[in-house]
């Protein structure tokens, strides 16, 4: 059964139209990621989709329960878990006092409660702490609590905001851990990340969001569109990009050292690529065709005209 | 896990839990919400211990004529201790006012404030839920305040007024009424408008100080008793409070109308 299912969502703020024209699919067990640059409408995708906001136009279903909601919609917040970008936890509480507030909202059994609440905190080293105040905490300490806290009535679909923010690498990688433990699991997981090289890791699928959709695709499938021309050359490769500039087709260049990297849209570019360089005096040792990396795939789409 | 989709005074109750227990960390706040009640005791005890200490100041009857022009010289000293612990009632009602204004600042617009609003709206809490929540964390420890002030202001007034030999003084049939039915209204509508405002603005002290300006119009009322242009009684006091209680029913229709889980986070967010 789809987790989450939306057509043609659009939110409005006024006459400001934070996100129009949203559709897409999301599976059990799958990891999906939210990619836009800041202000893109991403938080205002996750906050109609968690049922905060209304959205305008358009209808989605997450775990089975319809939007626009039709009630308060306190069955789809207790399927669902959201991790906000700010950890938005009480200082003066303790983090088991934090942990029981929402554990007492979604009405859960104390009992069982405690004990994956005091083994997520095991995990992310923060046990033996947790009867100190969360204002004593680091940033990255009170970012792993958010997240204990988001997983606490183990939602069904979790959307996590920036999760790994301000942490520390050994902690980020414990948080991804989980994340795809969750997802074997099959629970549905949507990763709303600037950070391309831990969407790349985690997730399937991504959609690309610039106040309108702009792409819903798998990640390979990014990838592998377009294409990546890696040529290394004698000394340095600088002195050969202007060449590149009198092409009639686009051809972004990205020198490292001696290596040149020439992003292209077409496979059928590549001769051409090849034939100006050696036209401008480049002696070439090899031209190899790799897969486009996800952040050039994403400014493109970012950067495309809606 | 059960799914509880109806109205459930278990997360009531969690709301209010986190709001005590949070309250009763906030050392700033708890000393904003004693200070007040220390004034509204030690004033009136003050001045009902000057009249007490030399009963047949002849300025007293001078005073009292101020007010009453058939008081006699020897009732001077009564009828001003009478007038002042009548007129008092006015000021002791900012505090049901400004207590919940306190608190409920500082429970909805500080939720805001400190980013906490964005993951308690996405629990599973409905907004009642929540509006009923947070009222009764404010309004509990407004009226518990308030009782405890009138039961210290009782046995204050009471010693220091011993000397005159005529019994307790407090509490007499206005207090108990105007503490146990007026000062609830009050809290009620201090509580409403905090609510209200605090949901609209995004800083607890904006809130506050917002919120405060409706505590203006008691101090107008207990400056024109103490100025001699109102006379305070029993009826003046019952129309005060019927009259807050039709604000109350239009405060709590407005308060459910517009605490919604949208408006909040469009307004925040």
């Amino acid at each position: 059964m789809t987790r989450i299912r939306a057509t043609g969502l659009k939110k409005t703020f006024g006459a400001r139209t934070a996100v129009e024209g949203l559709t897409f699919e999301v599976q059990p067990g799958e990891v999906f990621g939210l990619l836009g640059p800041n202000g893109a409408g991403k938080t205002t995708t996750v906050r109609m989709l968690t049922g905060l906001l209304t959205p305008n136009a358009g209808t989605a279903e997450v775990c089975g329960v319809p939007l626009p909601l039709r009630d308060e919609g306190t069955l789809l917040r207790q399927r669902v878990g959201l991790l906000t970008e700010q950890p938005g936890l009480y200082d003066r509480l303790t983090a088991r006092e934090n942990l029981a507030f929402f554990s007492r909202l979604h009405e859960l059994d104390t009992a069982k409660t405690s004990a994956l609440a005091q083994r997520y905190l095991q995990r992310f080293d923060l046990a033996g702490r947790e009867d100190e105040p969360v204002g004593a905490y680091s940033k990255g300490m009170r970012q792993k609590l958010a997240i204990v806290r988001t997983l606490i009535h183990q939602p069904q679909v979790i959307f996590l905001d920036e999760p790994t923010s301000g942490l520390d690498p050994e902690s980020a990688r414990k948080v991804r851990d989980v994340v795809a433990e969750l997802a074997a699991e099959g629970r549905t997981l949507v990763l709303c990340s600037h950070n391309l090289a831990e969407v790349e890791r985690l997730c399937t699928r991504v959609a690309v969001v610039k106040n309108t959709l702009r792409r819903v695709a798998g990640l390979k499938e990014l990838r592998h569109e377009g294409l990546s021309l890696e040529v290394r050359v004698a000394g340095e490769a600088s002195k050969l990009a202007p060449a590149l500039q009198t092409l009639p087709f686009e051809a972004k260049p990205l020198v490292e050292g001696s290596m040149l990297k020439v992003m292209l849209v077409s496979e059928e570019h590549a001769p051409f690529v090849v034939s100006a360089l050696v036209q401008n005096g480049a002696r070439i040792y090899s031209v190899t065709r790799a897969a486009r990396p996800l952040e050039e795939a994403y400014l493109e789409l970012v950067r495309e005209e809606a | 896990m059960s799914e509880h989709s109806g109205f459930r005074w278990a997360r009531v109750w969690a709301v209010v839990w986190k709001d005590f227990l949070d309250l009763r960390k906030n050392r700033g706040l708890l000393w904003s919400m004693s200070a007040l009640p220390a004034v509204l005791v030690v004033v009136p005890a003050g001045v009902v211990w000057a009249y007490v200490r030399k009963p047949d100041d002849p300025n007293l009857h001078l005073m009292a004529l101020y007010y009453d022009s058939s008081v006699k010289s020897a009732e001077a000293v009564t009828f001003l201790i009478d007038k002042v612990l009548t007129d008092w009632f006015a000021v002791y009602l900012i505090m049901p006012v400004f207590v919940p204004i306190l608190v409920s600042s500082h429970a909805i617009a500080g939720e805001k404030e400190r980013r906490t609003l964005e993951p308690l709206l996405a629990s599973p809490v409905t907004s009642l839920e929540l509006m009923i929540g947070k009222s009764l964390a404010s309004l509990v420890p407004a009226l518990a305040i308030c009782w405890v002030a009138f039961i210290s202001l009782c046995l204050t007034v009471d010693v220091v007024a011993w000397p005159l030999g005529q019994g307790p003084l407090l509490p007499n049939g206005m207090w108990i009424f105007g503490v146990g039915v007026i000062a609830p209204l009050f809290a009620f509508f201090g509580n409403g408008v905090a609510v209200l405002i605090s949901a609209r603005v995004n800083d607890s002290r904006l809130a506050q100080q917002m919120a405060g300006l409706f505590v203006l119009p008691l101090v107008g009322l207990a400056g024109g008793q103490f100025g001699g242009f109102l006379k305070a009684g029993g009826a003046y006091y019952a129309g005060l409070g019927l009259f807050i209680l039709l604000l109350d029913v239009v405060l709590m229709w407005a308060t459910v109308r517009l605490f919604d889980r949208e408006r909040l986070m469009s307004r925040w967010g």
